[in-house]
């Protein structure tokens, strides 16, 4: 079982690594579904939502590395970080309905933690709070997505 | 949360790096290489000696030659490779700066993201050193060029704060146009410039372009004396920056050294105090305060003071304080213990002297990190202009409250201090800012930005006793340090 630390937000660093967190979740908990032989028609697109989270790990490690601007480096005091953890363990026997359900509550709780930090992160660099406010959005077309499966 | 892992727990006895290749000292003198935050030691650094010197200068003068010779894009193509050797192994770098040095991890990301800037700009070399020329310019058939050249060897002598990055304020510019280098670092910091040479080692410069010589006075003295050394840059504090200006004059080479600070933010009433309280955080505590752009000095103008001091003292209590491999905390610890004991003698001097400590961080301690260097935020109101603590650097997270009734008051206390780094006005008037940053003398001004790190495109700069020399650091400055302009004037029979 993949073990996954969710960090309290405290610093950019903090809410990058938590945001890595959430695609790692999000990408392993795709990539279990379709694996699963009950849902083995949909495991193309199933392992395609995998290949976008595992993208989006990509463009948070550019955004760390990249966009971090140590002038205004400051201390993040208004994110509480435990509310956006997600459930990442897949229970046994999900039929289709209940693997949209599961994964859809990562999407609506990621979509909320990138609305959320890209508030926050205004204060550090607008272009990081667009990526992430960008990611929110995106986390909405996954789940239309997701549901259309 | 877990710890990023440390890339290496002992980094052993590091070498020198000369004429190309990795070079053990011969000197019987070592220094630990102490962990700020856990006070293990992770290494130890060779003095060298001053005949090891000579020999890191002979071999960049043996080299100058060749290397002046080769034209500026074949130079600039290998800080492109060093660009992209830096870039595949940032972490690394970072993590490393965090083990010696004790800043957080994002602060060592955002000093790689600098270094690695620096070489990008010098990379642009064929463009920044073009010179300049006039048809007819002496008389009517007789034309004037003016050539930019390189002159010869050069080196820097870098502080502690920033491993990273402040040898790339000069190296890159110095080598790119054409002249070749020694880099001596920090002895308390000297891991990082050691990694940072092991991927110089592999960009293909050639031998003797750019030398690492680990050490102390002796290296730096014997840099400083040698006929071969065309001019000197130094980072560090006012009273030896001074001394290097004065000895690089006395021996004829050029120089550019930067001296201390003591930076005052000053708070407006009309200042957006939420914007304006967060990013002073990062400010004063930003590196545990040892940046030469810290603030020191909060001066607030005004109704604006109880208000101000309210939400400032709240957040400064929500600074996390730790180890800067773990990507929560805000706040490492200061260099070492001696660094340590002179922060808490002048938090002890404005208590004697009759200051109030609001926030006291002289008896700080982080779970787990005993042995670590750390001072918390401090916070100390009703500090007057003529306490030491307002006039002197400190070098620690410790925030002096004044009170002043105007801008001009405060502009007045700025001028009255003789250090001229930086200064700051947190404010929504456009009028006030103009007026800032038109009257007051210091080298980085900031509107609504209180760490006023110039990118390497602009000079670092700095007046009064934080700069002694004429041309800073970073971008077309450091071209012409590094060069002279010769002319030419031409007329053909």
């Amino acid at each position: 079982m993949t073990e996954y630390d969710f960090p309290e937000c405290t610093s950019f660093g903090s809410v990058i690594r938590f945001a890595l967190e959430l695609e790692k979740a999000a990408s392993n908990v795709y990539d279990e579904l379709a694996g699963r032989p009950n849902l083995a028609s949909a495991q193309e697109p199933l392992k395609a939502l995998s290949e976008t989270h595992r993208k989006r790990s990509e463009l948070l490690e550019h955004t760390r590395r990249e966009k971090l601007n140590e002038m205004i480096l400051e201390p993040i005091q208004d994110l509480d970080s435990s509310s956006y953890v997600v459930e990442t363990e897949v229970p046994e026997g999900l039929d289709m309905a209940g693997a949209k359900a599961f994964a859809g509550k990562i999407e609506e709780t990621s979509s909320r933690f990138y609305v959320d930090s890209s508030k926050t992160a205004q204060s550090l660099l607008a272009e990081a709070a667009r990526i992430l406010d960008k990611m929110g959005k995106e986390n909405e077309a996954i789940k239309a997505k997701l549901e259309s499966l | 949360m877990a710890l990023l892992p440390e890339v290496k727990k002992d980094y052993g006895r590091i070498k020198n790096y000369v004429n190309g290749e990795w070079v053990e000292s011969t000197s019987s003198k070592d220094l630990d290489i102490e962990n700020p935050s856990t006070g293990g030691i992770i290494g130890k650094v060779p003095m060298s000696t001053a005949d090891e010197t000579k020999a890191a200068i002979e071999a960049a003068q043996d080299a100058w030659l060749s290397w002046r010779e080769t034209p500026p894009i074949t130079r600039a193509r290998i800080f492109f490779k060093l660009k992209e050797l830096i870039e595949a192994n940032f972490e690394d770098v970072a993590r490393i700066m965090v083990q010696e040095q004790g800043k957080t991890i994002d602060e060592a990301r955002g000093e790689t993201r600098r270094t690695i800037e620096n070489v990008e700009v010098a990379a642009g070399i064929p463009s920044l050193m073009m010179g300049y020329n006039l048809e007819d310019g002496a008389a009517q058939g007789i034309d004037e060029d003016a050539v930019i050249s390189p002159l010869g060897v050069f080196g820097v002598i870098a502080p502690f704060n920033f491993p990273a990055m402040i040898p790339y304020w000069f190296w890159p510019y110095a080598v790119a146009s054409g002249n070749t280098y020694i880099v001596k670092s920090s002895s308390q910091v000297p891991l990082t410039q050691w990694y940072l040479f092991s991927l110089i080692d592999k960009a293909g410069f050639p031998p003797g372009v750019i030398n690492l010589v680990n050490g102390s006075r002796d290296v730096s003295d014997t840099m400083m004396d040698h006929p071969h050394m065309k001019g000197i840059s130094f980072v560090g504090s006012t009273p030896v920056a001074r001394y290097i200006y004065k000895k690089c004059g006395e021996n004829g080479k050029r120089v550019q050294a930067q001296g201390g600070a003591k930076n005052s933010l000053v708070v407006m009433p009309d200042a957006v105090l939420n914007r304006t309280v967060s990013n002073m955080l990062a400010s004063f505590y930003g590196c545990a305060g040892q940046r030469c752009l810290a603030g020191s000095n909060l001066v607030a103008i005004g109704d604006v003071a109880e208000p101000l001091i309210e939400k400032f003292v709240e957040a400064s209590k929500r600074i996390r304080m730790g180890y800067g491999l773990d990507e929560n905390t805000n706040m490492g610890p200061v260099v070492s213990a001696k660094a340590k004991e002179k922060v808490i003698g002048y938090i002890d001097g404005a208590e004697a002297d009759g200051a109030k400590i609001l926030i006291d961080g002289r008896g700080a301690k982080v779970p787990g990190y005993e042995k670590g260097h750390f001072v918390g935020p401090t916070v100390i109101d009703g500090v007057t202009p003529d306490m030491k603590i307002a006039q002197e650097e400190i070098f620690g997270p410790v925030v002096s409250y004044l009170r002043m009734d105007s801008l001009d008051d405060a502009i007045d206390f700025i001028h009255k201090n003789p250090f001229g780094n930086a200064a700051s006005i947190y404010t929504q008037s456009g009028r006030h800012a103009r007026d800032f940053r038109y009257k007051v003398q210091a080298g980085n001004i900031g509107i609504n930005i209180g760490i006023v790190a110039a990118m390497a495109y602009f000079p670092f700069a700095g007046y009064k006793d934080s700069f002694f020399g004429d041309l800073h650091g970073q971008g077309r400055d450091a071209i012409s340090f590094f060069t002279d302009r010769k002319v030419v004037i031409t007329r053909w029979f």
